[in-house]
């Protein structure tokens, strides 16, 4: 069972303001998410499988770029998700 | 009670990739807001990034400079957190296996700060607060840094102050940063935390983020010390948490309270493959290194002999230092060129940037050949300072200045006759100096002196001089 404190230090991280309700609501949500993943760990048991984590990563090492520049994205372009923007910014009302 | 200060720094430097770090965008300052973006580097979905090779080559040299090891086997990790700076909500930075660890930095006084990790990262974006909103401009998103973390071995401000200037020299020696940190490509954050005089233990640390000046940075070092043993005298807990210099008061104010890592939930980034480093290929960076300005200091003060002071002046810029060394060849006091740079050359160029730039208009070329007329006494002094300001005035070479028959020099026999000449015009001189007036000699010295227009040797014509006055009575 998650604990009230790690819900409420997992919500302040992510900047989220929790109603009571939403906490008691949201906790037993969290504990499905965590138990559903926790399958993963019988897997281990049931095939014997070794821990290893990014394998793919240790397979194909060093996939580099060499240093050459490649036009950017156009300005309207790189803006057109959040309406054009404003004064040729991503633009984000009073947050905190 | 006494309290001693305890400092760590982590410094990020913005590295001189032509590219950011995952994506192909240009890596630029001041540009117009969000024109170097793509949906790499602006944290777009689905997008996938790729390391830039010229980062895992400038973090390997700086490994190098610092004394680290290199770690052959590294890779990157997701650091999560919140804030618009960031449009993925993580930040692609190394935290279990960073490329290089376990450096050192040695202070004049030849302590040795202890480099605990260098990792790669990639820079935020740029926040502009306007009105209490907040505008985001991303081409500083994905710009490529090193983190430079030491141990919390700095015990007091001067310290640290001596370590960012070190580290500011060396970034720019090897090329990889130009450290400016009123633009913001060296910023660094400061531990600070206290403990009784003597003790192991380490008390509770505040940090302070993202200094922008050397000057201030001491000075919030000094205030959070002071302010750390008030709240212990008083008998109160330092809190830990994350905190803001305000320049205007010399004060700091609580920015939020320090996550811990484990917040930032760390995990390696699936999007990334492993960085694997064959011994040959860092053992080849190691050989390209250019000299550090450590060593440079050492030739200059113990084989040139130039006073610790004026060496530091010289090897602080790198180009000042560059120019240096390249006008000095085949010469066989070097101590002449430091002394025409920081005695003329400085003189006109007197802000820490316009020295860091040393844009003048003489050549490195052109000031040896002075030095080396000076040295063959062809030229004295007085007369090569006023040519060399006129090379910097015009940009015109020396032989603009300098005539043939000047750099010819004095011939033997001219100088004879100029001596014989002198002796015979300044009687009274010669008979003061008979009698024991040792200044008199000047004078005779300066009639020669007037009549060659300043090219002879005086030294020279001194010896001369005083043989012949003594040969007047032989």
């Amino acid at each position: 069972m998650i604990t009230r404190e790690e819900m409420e230090n997992i919500a302040n991280l992510s900047k989220l303001y929790l109603s009571e309700d939403d906490f008691e609501k949201m906790s037993k949500e969290m504990d499905g998410i965590i138990n559903f993943v926790n399958q993963i760990n019988t897997l281990n048991d049931q095939y014997n499988l070794e821990n290893n984590s990014n394998s793919n990563a240790d397979i194909n090492k060093n996939v580099l770029r060499e240093d050459e520049i490649v036009d950017s994205f156009p300005r309207n372009e790189i803006l057109k998700n959040v309406d054009g923007g404003k004064d040729g910014f991503f633009y984000v009302k009073k947050f905190m | 009670m006494n309290y001693e200060l305890v400092v760590g720094l982590e410094t990020h430097v913005e590295l001189l990739t032509k590219t950011k770090i995952f994506c192909s965008c240009k890596n630029s300052f001041g540009d117009e807001p969000n024109t170097n973006c793509c949906p790499v580097c602006i944290g777009l979905p689905g997008t996938l990034p790729k390391l830039n090779r010229e980062v895992v080559n400038f973090a390997i040299k700086a490994g190098l400079a610092l004394n680290c090891t290199i770690n052959l086997n590294s890779r990157m990790d997701r650091k999560n957190y919140v804030y618009p700076d960031l449009s993925k909500a993580y930040q692609i930075s190394q935290f279990y296996s960073p490329i290089c660890t376990n450096g050192y930095l040695e202070l004049s006084s030849g302590k040795k700060i202890r480099i605990h990790q260098i990792h790669m990262e990639e820079d935020a974006g740029k926040l502009v607060h306007k009105a209490g909103d907040v505008y985001v401009d991303y081409n500083r998103g994905g710009v490529p840094l090193l983190e430079i973390v030491t141990e919390p071995d700095i015990s007091s401000s001067e310290e640290a102050r001596e370590y960012i200037e070190k580290l500011q020299m060396i970034m720019r020696y090897i090329g990889v940063s130009d450290c400016k940190m009123q633009e913001g490509s060296m910023r660094c954050d400061v531990n600070v935390s206290i403990r009784p005089a003597g003790s192991r233990t380490f008390g509770t640390r505040t940090e302070i983020k993202n200094m922008n000046s050397v000057t201030f940075m001491t000075k919030a070092i000094d205030y959070e010390f002071k302010r750390h043993i008030a709240i212990i005298e008083s008998g109160e807990k330092v809190v830990q948490q994350t905190l803001r210099y305000i320049e205007e008061t010399n004060s700091t104010q609580s920015m939020r309270s320090k996550e811990d890592a484990q917040d930032y939930r760390y995990f390696p980034d699936p999007d990334l493959v492993n960085v694997s480093l064959e011994k040959s290929y860092v053992n080849r960076i190691q050989d390209e290194l250019p000299e550090l300005p450590e060593s440079r200091f050492k030739k200059y003060t113990e084989v040139f002999g130039i006073p610790e002071n004026d060496a530091m002046l010289i090897v602080k810029y790198k180009n000042v230092s560059d120019f240096f060394e390249q006008s000095s060849i085949n010469l066989k006091n070097p101590k002449m060129i430091s002394n025409f740079i920081i005695g003329q050359i400085f003189r006109n160029i007197e802000t820490e940037s316009d020295r860091e730039k040393f844009d003048i208009l003489t050549t490195p070329n052109q000031l040896n050949k002075l030095a080396i007329l000076i040295e063959e006494g062809k030229l004295n002094m007085n007369l090569a300072k006023k040519t060399l300001t006129k090379m910097l005035e015009t940009g015109k070479g020396i032989e603009e200045f300098v005539s043939e028959s000047d750099m010819k020099g004095l011939s033997d026999e001219e100088i004879e006759k100029l001596c014989d000449d002198a002796i015979k015009s300044n009687e009274s001189a010669v008979k003061d100096y008979l009698d024991g007036k040792e200044k008199a000699l000047k004078a005779i010295l300066g009639f020669v002196m007037r009549q060659t227009r300043g090219k002879g040797d005086p030294l020279k014509i001194e010896q001369k001089i005083i043989e012949k006055i003594n040969c007047l009575f032989v």
